[in-house]
C-alpha cells in the first residue's frame, strides 16, 4: 500500500508540475458560488489500519473498514455517533450542541485475562506468598484482568472557525449519564492543503479531562484492587494529539486515502497501573468511496 | 476421479461459456481519450485551469468534430482523418463532456466527462474533526 501512495504520490507531484506550469486550481475571479450539497454524507473505506490500545492486556484494535454516515439537516445533524444541533451560525464560527458517547470506553473492548503466580524464595526453596489480607499461602495464581468500564454519554458544545488560516474547533462536554460525571476541554487546528489532486491535512490538538472522568476510565478503584492490580487515583490531565490525513482524489466518489494519528495521553493516566503505554497511535491506509 | 471429473465438468462449462462469447469484445467504433478527467477545488478557488490532451482514433475515415456540453459550437473538427489530437487550455469550475461527432450532428460517437470536485463545504459542521483515528473519510 505504501508504494502504491508513493506511487501515487509522484505521479501526483508531476501533474503538479504540469499543473504550475499552466496555473491548475488558481484562484480565479469568478465567484465563488457552491452547488447545493446533499443533506446525506455516506462513505465507505476497506484497507488496513491499526490503533494501538494503552489497556494492559488487551489488543490493538484493527481497522479494517471505516463507515462514513452522517446527516446535515437545516439545524439538527448526525455525524457518526454524534447527535446536534446548530445554535448559531455567521460567518466568522458555527456553534453546536452535541451529544456524543465517550471514546476512552472504546478501549476497555477487547481485553483478555493473564494469570499470575506469585511466589518467594525463602530457605532455598520456592514457596508461595501469603495474601497479606488473610495470611493463607496464595497457591492459585491470581488472575490480571482490566476493569469494565461503562459508556457514557456526554453532552456539550462545540464551536468550529475557518478561514484561510486553516480550522480550529473549541468544545467542552459533561456527562450526562452518570457513568463518570466529569468533563472533558479540548481544541483542535488543521490546515488542508490541497495540490492537483493530492490534498493532505496536518492537524493538532489538546485535551484537558477532569480528574473525576480521567479516574473512573484509568484509576484502579478500591474495590478492583489485588495482589495483581495496585489501588491507583488518576488525577486530570492534559494530553495532546497529531494526526496527518492524506488523500489522493481518483474520480470524484473514489480515492486513497492515508491516516496517521499519534496521542499522548496525560502523565496521570501514563502511570496507571492500567496503562502499558502512555501514547494511542494509529494508522490507517486504503481506498474510500463517497457515495 | 471424483476430482476429475469435476475438472472436466468444469472445463466443458468454460468452454461452453466462451462459445458463447463472441470472438472479440466490440470495439467502439470511435475512441475519444482525454486526460485529465478530474479537477480538485478547494478553499478559495473557484476554477482549475486546466491543459486537456484530447486524442480520438476511428475505425472509419470521415469529418469528426470535437464538441462540449457546454456550448453549442465545435471546438475543433477535423477533415477526413482516421485519427486526431488537440491540447486545450482552458478553465473549469463545473463538470461537462467532451463528445466527437459528425459536423453540424448531434450524435455522439463517444464522450468523455470533465468532473469537478469540491472538498471544502460551506457548511462547517461537514468539517468537523471526527475523534478517531479510523475516521478517514
Amino acid at each position: 500500500m505504501l508504494a502504491v501512495l508513493c506511487g501515487l504520490a509522484a505521479s501526483v507531484h508531476a501533474q503538479d508540475a504540469a499543473a504550475a506550469a499552466d496555473g491548475s486550481a488558481a484562484p480565479a475571479a469568478l465567484p465563488r458560488t457552491l452547488p447545493p450539497e446533499s443533506h446525506w454524507r455516506l462513505g465507505l473505506a476497506a484497507g488496513y489500519g491499526r490503533r494501538t490500545n494503552p489497556l494492559i492486556q488487551s489488543d490493538d484494535i484493527p481497522v479494517l473498514v471505516d463507515v462514513d454516515i452522517a446527516y446535515f439537516g437545516k439545524r439538527w445533524f448526525f455525524d457518526n455517533g454524534d447527535l446536534g444541533v446548530e445554535i448559531a451560525n455567521n460567518d466568522r464560527f458555527t456553534t453546536n450542541i452535541v451529544a456524543r458517547v465517550n471514546s476512552d470506553r472504546a478501549f476497555f473492548s477487547k481485553t483478555n485475562t493473564k494469570y499470575v503466580t506469585f511466589t518467594q524464595l525463602s530457605g532455598g526453596v520456592t514457596v508461595p506468598i501469603r495474601d497479606p489480607g488473610t495470611g493463607t499461602p496464595l497457591a492459585e495464581p491470581e488472575p490480571l484482568k482490566p476493569p469494565r468500564r461503562d459508556y457514557a454519554i456526554e453532552l456539550g458544545f462545540e464551536t468550529l472557525f475557518d478561514g484561510d488560516w486553516g480550522a480550529a474547533s473549541v468544545r467542552a462536554f459533561h456527562d450526562i449519564s452518570n457513568t463518570h460525571d466529569g468533563y472533558e476541554i479540548g481544541v483542535t487546528y488543521d490546515y488542508r492543503i490541497t495540490r492537483g489532486r493530492f490534498s493532505f491535512s496536518p492537524s493538532f490538538g489538546l485535551a484537558y479531562k477532569d480528574r473525576r472522568m480521567t479516574d473512573y476510565y484509568w484509576g484502579v478503584h478500591k474495590e478492583e484492587s489485588s495482589l495483581t492490580l495496585q489501588p491507583y487515583v488518576a488525577d486530570g490531565g492534559l494530553s495532546f494529539e497529531v494526526g496527518l490525513k492524506t488523500n489522493y482524489y481518483m474520480t470524484k466518489n473514489f480515492r486513497v486515502a492515508m491516516a496517521l494519528n499519534y496521542e499522548r495521553l496525560s502523565d496521570s493516566v501514563g502511570r496507571s497501573p492500567l496503562v502499558e503505554q502512555p501514547y494511542v497511535f494509529g494508522y490507517f491506509a486504503g481506498l474510500a468511496w463517497s457515495f | 476421479m471424483v476430482v476429475l471429473k469435476l475438472r472436466s465438468i468444469a472445463l466443458a462449462a468454460a468452454l461452453g461459456l466462451a462459445c458463447m462469447l463472441p470472438a472479440h469484445a466490440v470495439e467502439p467504433s470511435v475512441r475519444l481519450v482525454v486526460k485529465p478527467l478530474l479537477c480538485v477545488l478547494d478553499k478559495a478557488a473557484t476554477s482549475c485551469m486546466m491543459s486537456f490532451d484530447i486524442r480520438w482514433k476511428s475505425v472509419a475515415e470521415s469529418e469528426y468534430c470535437l464538441n462540449d456540453t457546454l456550448g453549442p459550437a465545435p471546438r475543433i473538427c477535423w477533415g477526413a482523418a482516421l485519427a486526431g489530437g488537440t491540447v486545450e487550455q482552458r478553465q473549469v469550475s463545473e463538470d461537462f463532456s467532451y463528445w466527437l461527432g459528425a459536423p453540424a450532428g448531434t450524435e455522439r460517437l463517444a464522450e468523455v466527462k470533465i468532473s469537478v470536485l469540491r472538498v471544502d463545504s460551506d457548511d462547517r459542521r461537514r468539517e468537523r474533526r471526527t475523534r478517531h483515528v479510523w475516521d478517514v473519510l
